[in-house]
């Protein structure tokens, strides 16, 4: 245990009541937790952690707990809906640790089957993710208003989504009731001092990009640059935040849709292609320094034919370059007599200029003409490797030589059964994919790495030929002209430009991959076109034409990889061992020549596994740098001083990737900045009993009475006489409306309803729909049998249609109606459902709490409503009456949706199938006959059958 | 004479009492008549709407409930168009909703009034349509069903579903592939493999 862990324990210790703890991140919040779990005593109560979203952090917490103390019996066990009823009470009452999910308890809490007690505390480990009307903080104050001797602990590791918003600590310190806020930033000094005691050896290595990288990248920033400047001519944006720089982050799309949600329908469809564009840019970026030459130029292909005629950057001047030079870190053209086709590259610069907006055909007619009477292009494989591949494998082999030279001594030390330095060289890259290629780069080589991707690539593109002679269709341009389609979109079909450049090299691609097809497999790697560095000295020759203005981009700063930095993992549930750590032995069969290199352990960084501390490796190579990964190799070397421990870092150099890294520094110390100043200024009301006060007293009582339904009949309250109830589905707890409705003083009864989200007397039953809800399920069709059964089993059905408070309030700008009536709109639809559906009512709601008050005067003079009726209503009899289960919860929900979706799947044989075959990719292998038998039809089993196995169409 | 009365079958009849108001310059795809009706407009053989500004009624709160009470019971549809030209909507639309619902009407909400227009339109042109644009028929072609299926999964897009095509060839393959298959395709990041894969492996219900 590292002290500062001690300091943070201590201090959150002090008070009673609880309170909110931020710490950097990589400071090992898991630990953190685990050390604090190890405290809790049985007499004290049952304790609950709100399970994580991340199933890692959860299983991290479990494997210290069981690494810190060994006889620690109280190993957390996880409360779902699974477990019966009366099995949850039992151990609500056990006085031991649990992880919940907030769902489930919330609706225990509301339903009165928990002790609260018996409860000693409760803990967040998300505290960044709340909101006011967020379940946690509804559990938080029900919870607060059974049991106020109760503690509630509440964690968050990411410090700057702590700070977006207006003073959202202070917020989400009242609506969690806790008074205290503790700030551990990587600066702090007991942090600070500890892990700079006896700092691991480091080796910071910047490896130079190639030069097609680099152009790459400039290109992708001018490109970027351009889109931020179209944005701020739309006048919609704050320009102070349209900068290049913070384009580079994840977190601009926040600031920008923070700004447009509100105005989203007025915003034309240029201004919202813009912002997903710079998306798509940011994703490239990182793309290029994680992706190898034939991945990135796949990826780009992929992303023209999915994204060609909306994208604005597409057309932008510099895109051309993205694609020409990821073409050209893959492979070049040649006349068959051996000449480079240097005019290629350069009339395809001059006509990126020409063409905007001027006629394709006779441009490409230009260039066609004196290629057209030579012989034909033929490829010339470049397949340029990641740079950084070479500069590992120097690494590899120094290592070793250090191995071997202290070889003797670690036998030695080994021999005396210290494992101060066990030698084990643990590999950090980013992902997944990343660990299996450098693998593969390592066991096989780069070289023969390479070949394979070009083989599969190559693959892809035959394929497309038998595609495009089927279908008649002009092929989209494989390669760099391709992205000019969009200027002229509809190319007159097989004309003269048929002998064009772009048609020859089309010609070329697939001439390579069918004399790939039949060459025998192992052939290509003992003749390799071009040595090692092959792709650079070619490139030299280009390099008048393609780098005209200088290399080096400057101010280009951070990519933040999309999706990337979410910590689930499908390593989660496996055991760590077996799935993360990919080893192989010595790899020097691979090459014959080669120095021998030192058994390698892989991780992928978003898997998210306490590795160090399974591994307890000697030498660390960081291959996609990251802060928190970087702070967990600090934090295992403050815990193992005694650990000679050596880490190498590899950056691109003048990369984004080593911009990104600094600005992920400076962005978290800012954050912490602001935290420190918000800190000095807050204001936590306190009552005398010490205790927080988030809301006003006589809400409170009103709460516990709503709580109790033995006294729901005493009174307290002012406004209203009796006491509303509205019976909510399970599922509905995913939304805040619940917590809404029970903040405006509603008695909330979770049941699981067959119809209907809300039913708010006998008579009224309520669909709700949040926007993109109430689009989708126009498109899927659901809204319309849900409003079908509803309006069968109600008096007044209702379609409730809830806006967002920060976004705007109406579907559409007057500019984007259109002039006719078009099925698509959803002014259609809406009116076709009235038409349809004569008695369903409509609300449009402005908020959540708009929400709230419409419900109460709704049910103003109406009966309340009956939950065991309730619950039966659509039930099929035959099922009988439903059991007091979560639905949702016990069945795969995307698969069923998944399912519904496929052509021969209906509403009325879906069931018969999920009860006949257990999943979807078992679906996927079930003959005809049997699939007949499920889905009640061979017509429906063919089409189905059809559509699984038929030939996805290839377009690249 | 009869040929008018067929004219006055497929137009929208307007009462007289909205003479004068704008929104009548946007019904442009249907044809109108002023008429003697007790509704504002009369929309089908039984289907009518009223019209309300949302500003008329903070001055007029009463208006829309007489009104509906004028209607009786002559119609299958009474639609409230409800032009919503305030900034603060909260209160006043929550009166419309309740007297609209409490009184049997459909609540229809424009924000301009193109949109009310369209909505008189709409509802006129589709007297007599089936239901089936709502009720999840879609694109036909092979593309949008694919894409129709695998963006259930969150997160799926466009362009991973063109990458899990040519990846794997085929539906049933894409169903079948290996968490490390699908950790390969580029773009596909650590969490949508996880979703992918669930989704096509765990069993469709979790409690036996």
């Amino acid at each position: 245990m590292v002290q500062f862990h001690e300091h943070i324990i201590t201090e959150l210790l002090e008070d009673c009541n609880g309170g909110l703890v931020v710490l950097s991140s990589g400071l090992s919040l898991s630990k953190l937790v685990s050390s604090l779990l190890l405290l809790h005593t049985h007499s004290e109560g049952t304790l609950l952690i709100l399970s994580p979203s991340s199933a890692t952090l959860r299983s991290r917490i479990i494997l210290n707990l069981k690494t810190l103390n060994p006889q620690f019996t109280q190993i957390p066990s996880e409360i779902t809906a699974d477990l019966p009823a009366h099995h949850r009470h039992s151990l609500y009452s056990s006085g031991n640790v649990f992880f919940i999910t907030p769902r489930i308890l919330i609706v225990d809490l509301l339903t009165n089957k928990i002790p609260t007690s018996m409860i000693s505390g409760i803990i967040i480990l998300n505290a960044h993710s709340l909101t006011e009307t967020s379940t946690e903080a509804f559990i938080v104050r029900i919870y607060r208003s059974l049991n106020r001797a109760g503690y509630v602990r509440a964690f968050s590791d990411k410090p700057h989504a702590m700070v977006s918003g207006f003073a959202k600590a202070e917020r989400t310190m009242k609506f969690l009731h806790v008074r205290r806020l503790h700030l551990w930033p990587r600066f702090q000094v007991y942090v600070s001092q500890e892990l700079e005691r006896d700092p691991p050896e480091v080796v910071d290595i910047r490896v130079p990009m190639t030069r097609y990288m680099v152009g790459i990248q400039k290109a992708i920033v001018e490109v970027m640059d351009a889109c931020l400047k179209e944005m701020r001519k739309t006048n919609k944006v704050d320009v102070e935040d349209l900068t290049v720089e913070n384009g580079l982050f994840k977190s601009f799309d926040e600031i920008v849709r923070r700004q447009l949600d509100p105005i989203w329908h007025t915003l034309g469809l240029k201004t919202k292609q813009l912002v997903s564009d710079l998306k798509t840019l940011r994703k490239l970026l990182d793309y290029l320094v994680r992706y190898d030459a034939v991945t990135y130029l796949k990826y780009l292909d992929t992303l023209r034919v999915s994204e060609s005629f909306r994208s604005v950057w597409l057309f932008a001047e510099a895109s051309y370059k993205i694609f020409d030079y990821a073409k050209k870190r893959v492979y070049h053209l040649v006349r068959s007599d051996g000449t480079k086709v240097r005019e290629v590259s350069k009339s395809a610069k001059n006509k990126k200029r020409k063409v905007k907006g001027d006629n394709k055909d006779s441009e490409e007619a230009d260039d066609g003409t004196p290629s057209s009477s030579n012989a034909g292009l033929v490829l010339e494989e470049v397949l340029e490797e990641a740079p950084k591949w070479k500069v590992l494998r120097e690494i590899l082999e120094e290592i070793e030589e250090e191995r071997q030279k202290q070889g003797g001594l670690t036998e030695e030390l080994l021999a005396e059964g210290k494992d101060t330095d066990n030698g084990i060289v643990l590999l950090a890259c980013k992902d997944e994919r990343s660990c299996l290629q450098i693998e593969e780069c390592i066991f096989k080589s780069p070289k023969q790495v390479m070949s394979e991707e070009w083989k599969k690539y190559l693959l892809s593109k035959v394929q497309l030929r038998d595609i495009v002679h089927k279908k008649k269709k002009k092929p989209k341009d494989p390669k760099g002209f391709g992205i000019l389609d969009g200027v002229t979109p509809i190319a007159p079909a097989q004309n003269a430009e048929t002998s064009s450049i772009s048609k020859q090299e089309h010609d070329a691609l697939l001439a390579a991959a069918s004399g790939l097809r039949d060459l025998p497999e192992n052939h290509d790697f003992e003749d390799p076109p071009h040595p090692d560095f092959g792709g650079r000295g070619r490139g030299k020759g280009k390099r008048k034409a393609g780098n005209k203005k200088g290399p080096i981009v400057n101010g280009v700063s951070e990519v933040h990889s999309g999706s990337r930095e979410a910590s689930t993992s499908y390593k989660a549930e496996t055991s760590v061992d077996s799935m993360v750590l990919v080893k192989h032995k010595n790899p020097d069969t691979a090459t014959a020549n080669a120095k021998p290199l030192p058994p390698v352990h892989f991780y992928a960084l978003e898997s998210d596994q306490p590795i160090l501390d399974i591994l307890k490796p000697s030498i660390v190579i960081v291959y996609h740098p990251d802060v928190a990964f970087v702070r967990e190799i600090e934090v295992y070397k403050a815990e193992n001083p005694s650990k000679k421990l050596k880490v190498y870092f590899l950056f691109y150099e003048d990369s984004t990737e080593v911009q990104k890294f600094e600005a992920s520094i400076r962005r978290e110390n800012g954050a912490f900045e602001s935290l420190i100043r918000q800190k000095s200024m807050m204001m936590i009301p306190v009552d005398q009993s010490g205790h927080c006060l988030g809301m006003d007293s006589t809400f409170e009582s009103d709460l516990s009475t709503s709580q109790n339904s033995m006294t729901r009949k005493a009174g307290g309250r002012k406004e209203v006489d009796k006491e509303m109830q509205v019976i909510v589905d399970m599922r509905e707890f995913m939304s805040s409306l619940p917590n809404v409705l029970h903040q405006k003083g509603m008695r909330i009864i979770p049941v699981t309803l067959e119809v209907g989200d809300y039913i708010l007397s006998p008579l009224i039953c309520v669909e709700r729909k949040s926007i993109q809800d109430l689009f989708m399920s126009f498109t899927s069709g659901r809204l319309y049998h849900q409003v079908e059964t509803m309006v069968r089993y109600y008096r007044i059905p209702v379609l409730l249609i809830e806006f967002s408070q920060d976004k705007s309030f109406s579907f559409q700008s007057a500019s984007d109606i259109g002039d006719d009536v078009t099925p698509n709109s959803i002014i259609s639809k809406l009116s076709l459902l009235a038409l349809h559906f004569p008695r369903l009512r409509i609300i449009w709601s402005r908020s959540l709490h708009a929400t709230a008050e419409i419900f109460a005067a709704l049910k103003a003079n109406q009966d309340e409503p009956d939950e065991t009726k309730a619950m039966r209503v659509g039930v099929p009899s035959e099922e009988g009456i439903v059991e007091d289960d979560v639905r949702a919860e016990n069945y795969n929900t995307s698969a069923v949706e998944f399912l519904r979706r496929l052509p021969g799947v209906t509403d009325s044989n879906y069931r018969t199938i999920m009860d006949g075959c257990k999943s979807l990719a078992e679906l996927a292998l079930l003959p005809l006959e049997k699939l007949a038998e499920l889905m009640g039809g061979h017509k429906a089993a063919r089409t189905l059958r059809e559509f699984l196995d038929a030939k996805y169409p290839t377009l690249l | 004479a009869s040929s008018q009365v067929a004219q006055s079958r497929n137009a929208i009849l307007v009462s007289h009492r909205q003479k004068g108001n704008p929104l009548l310059k946007h019904i442009r795809n249907v044809r109108w008549t002023f008429a003697d009706i007790v509704c504002d407009y009369l929309l089908g053989q039984s289907s009518c709407a009223l019209y309300l500004s949302l500003r008329y009624h903070l001055l007029h709160p009463d208006y829309l409930y007489y009104r509906i009470r004028e209607l009786q019971k002559n119609f299958k549809l009474r639609v409230v168009l409800c032009h919503v030209d305030v900034e603060d909507v909260k209160k006043p639309l929550l009166e419309v909703t309740k007297t609209a619902l409490l009184h049997d009407c459909t609540l229809l909400c424009g924000w301009s009034l193109e949109e009310c227009g369209r909505y008189l339109e709409t509802i006129k042109v589709y007297e007599n349509k089936p239901a089936d644009i709502i009720q999840g028929q879609m694109d036909t072609d092979y593309l949008s069903r694919l894409t129709h299926a695998l963006t259930t999964v969150r997160h799926v897009n466009k362009t991973d579903v063109v990458t899990l095509g040519t990846t794997f060839g085929s539906l049933s393959h894409i169903m079948g592939a290996s968490m490390e298959d699908l950790a390969r395709c580029p773009g596909i990041g650590e969490r949508k493999v996880k979703r992918l894969f669930d989704t096509f492996h765990e069993p469709f219900k979790r409690l036996e």
